[in-house]
């Protein structure tokens, strides 16, 4: 209780000190809005519907790409986690993919897609498919052989053992690789949202930039860092560590 | 009871595996045999391939030559009628203490709740009923090891195989399971093979002794521990097997043996 006092002290003291700088330094509105206007641009945003649009759009979007992702992704981790050849040849592709951040897509993906969605899912989909294959494959990798040969022992074989043990002990990983291909899906959307038609989260922003309107810019990155915020961190993440400490690999309670 | 069953039979059987392309030669001409409700302790060093043993029997190693027999019958693939108790316990954690003492049942195509009745039964066999709700990592490392006990007698094994199940419990747990462990075995009367690599823990627990050699192991010692339980340390005869069996331990020859 607190520490939720210090937060709410410390925002409250930060909107007064930018409050204060834009009215005493006389700062225009497209360079730096007070909270105020933010915090119009978002009432009128929402009353209106437009930033309602925008989200909505956005998570669909972003969504198809994510789990058309998650399909892909899960078939090559097994594959790779199966196949050595393939491990030391195409796994490695991976490995050098991972260090391309998503806007490096987009060129690619505009000329072969146009302006449309499919540009974004694709962008989409080539970033949130490399972390849930690399750990598919480690969790294959690292299921303990004594727990396999255990279950043997006690008479579990064949989709019995599969369901039961293989893939028991292969969900903690996994959902740690949901979480990255998640965070990464998020920043794959929004880079490619930029450059392309139609309503979203990104073309809201950009929209905002041509009509110099900063308080639509703000308010569309504050709405970036909070779905990104309350979905990666609270959601994907109270569900890791759920079953971080269901499994025994942290301490709980 | 009156005809003496053969349990498990080793006939020439001889184990190597292949390390960094060197052929590594574990187990040499192995054969004994081992008989039904017979407890049997497998006692050798470090490396003297125990394990390897347990492994052959339970079906997930297979011999390079020679036969290894169950029932007067080739080994294919582990099952039920041989569990295995390991000494890191392996439970399952994302399982309850019940569920995974009734883990084997389901497999055996029990419905859930039959499954989880047998198995409370399997938990009070070894005290721990009281604790079925909990998480694997809540209870102490004897606590897990009786779980696991309880595990692998629920699947009703012909036989238990155990590779050094209290290695990883201090002294006095050590104790208390061996005495638990005498306790389930004149209750359920099962085949069981324990491997240790403790003389004095074999001398406790042991109707049978197969001391095995190192490098490549192989048996030195088969010996019968005819002393009633539960064992006074202080009887000669006891006091005669613990002999032979250290003699046969520091023979100079077990140590030149090692290059063959």
């Amino acid at each position: 209780m607190k520490i939720f006092t210090i937060r709410i002290a410390f925002f409250a003291l930060l909107f007064l000190v930018w409050y204060m700088v834009v009215t005493i330094c006389k700062i225009p509105p497209y360079i730096l809005p007070s909270p105020f206007g933010v915090a119009d641009s978002f009432y009128y945003g929402f009353l209106k519907g437009a930033y309602c649009v925008a989200i909505f759009s956005s998570l669909i979007r972003v969504l198809i790409g994510y789990f058309l992702a998650l399909g892909l992704g899960i078939v090559i981790g097994i594959l790779l986690a199966r196949y050595y050849l393939l491990d030391i040849t195409f796994g490695r592709i991976i490995l050098a993919l991972q260090s391309i951040p998503s806007v490096a897509w987009v060129p690619l993906a505009l000329l072969w897609f146009g302006i449309t969605d499919n540009a974004v899912i694709f962008i989409i989909i080539l970033e949130a498919v490399l972390p849930i294959a690399l750990s598919t494959k480690n969790a294959m990798k690292n299921i303990p052989p004594t727990l396999i040969r255990a279950a043997q022992t006690l008479g579990s074989r064949n989709l019995h053992l599969y369901k039961n043990v293989i893939i028991k002990a292969m969900i903690p990983e996994l959902v740690t690789g949901l979480r990255l291909s998640w965070a990464f899906a998020w920043r794959a959307l929004i880079a490619g949202e930029l450059f392309i038609s139609g309503m979203g989260i990104g073309q809201t922003l950009e929209l905002g930039r041509s009509l110099a309107d900063m308080a639509q810019v703000m308010a569309m990155i504050t709405t970036i860092g909070a779905i990104g915020f309350l979905t990666e961190n609270i959601f994907f993440g109270t569900i890791e560590k759920r079953v971080r400490i269901a499994w025994g690999l942290e301490g709980g309670k | 009871m009156d005809e003496i069953q053969s349990k498990i039979k080793f006939v020439n059987v001889s184990k190597s595996f292949l390390n960094h392309k060197k052929e590594d030669r574990i187990l040499t001409d192995l054969n004994f045999e081992i008989f039904a409700e017979e407890f049997v302790c497998v006692l050798g060093p470090s490396g003297s391939g125990k394990s390897t043993i347990l492994g052959l029997i339970a079906g997930f190693i297979k011999s390079n030559s020679g036969e290894v027999l169950f029932n007067s019958k080739p080994v294919k693939r582990p099952d039920s009628s041989r569990a295995l108790v390991f000494q890191e316990y392996a439970l399952f954690p994302w399982l309850n203490i019940l569920d995974n003492v009734a883990f084997g049942l389901t497999a055996k195509n029990y419905s859930k709740a039959k499954a989880r009745e047998t198995a409370l039964e399997y938990l009070n066999l070894v005290g721990l009923s009281g604790y079925k709700d909990h998480s694997v990592n809540q209870i102490s490392g004897g606590m897990k090891q009786r779980v696991a006990i309880a595990r692998a007698l629920a699947v009703e094994p012909e036989v238990l195989l155990m590779d050094e199940p209290f290695g990883a419990l201090d002294q006095q747990n050590r104790e208390n399971m061996q005495i638990e462990l005498l306790r389930l075995f004149s209750k359920t009367r099962k085949t069981i093979v324990f491997v240790t690599h403790s003389v004095d823990e074999a001398l406790k627990l042991a109707d049978r002794i197969l001391v095995i050699g190192n490098k490549p192991g192989r048996l030195l010692l088969d010996i019968t521990v005819p002393v009633s339980r539960p064992r006074d340390f202080n009887s000669p005869a006891l006091f005669s097997v613990r002999n032979k069996i250290l003699d046969k331990l520091a023979d100079p020859d077990f140590f030149i043996g090692a290059d063959i």
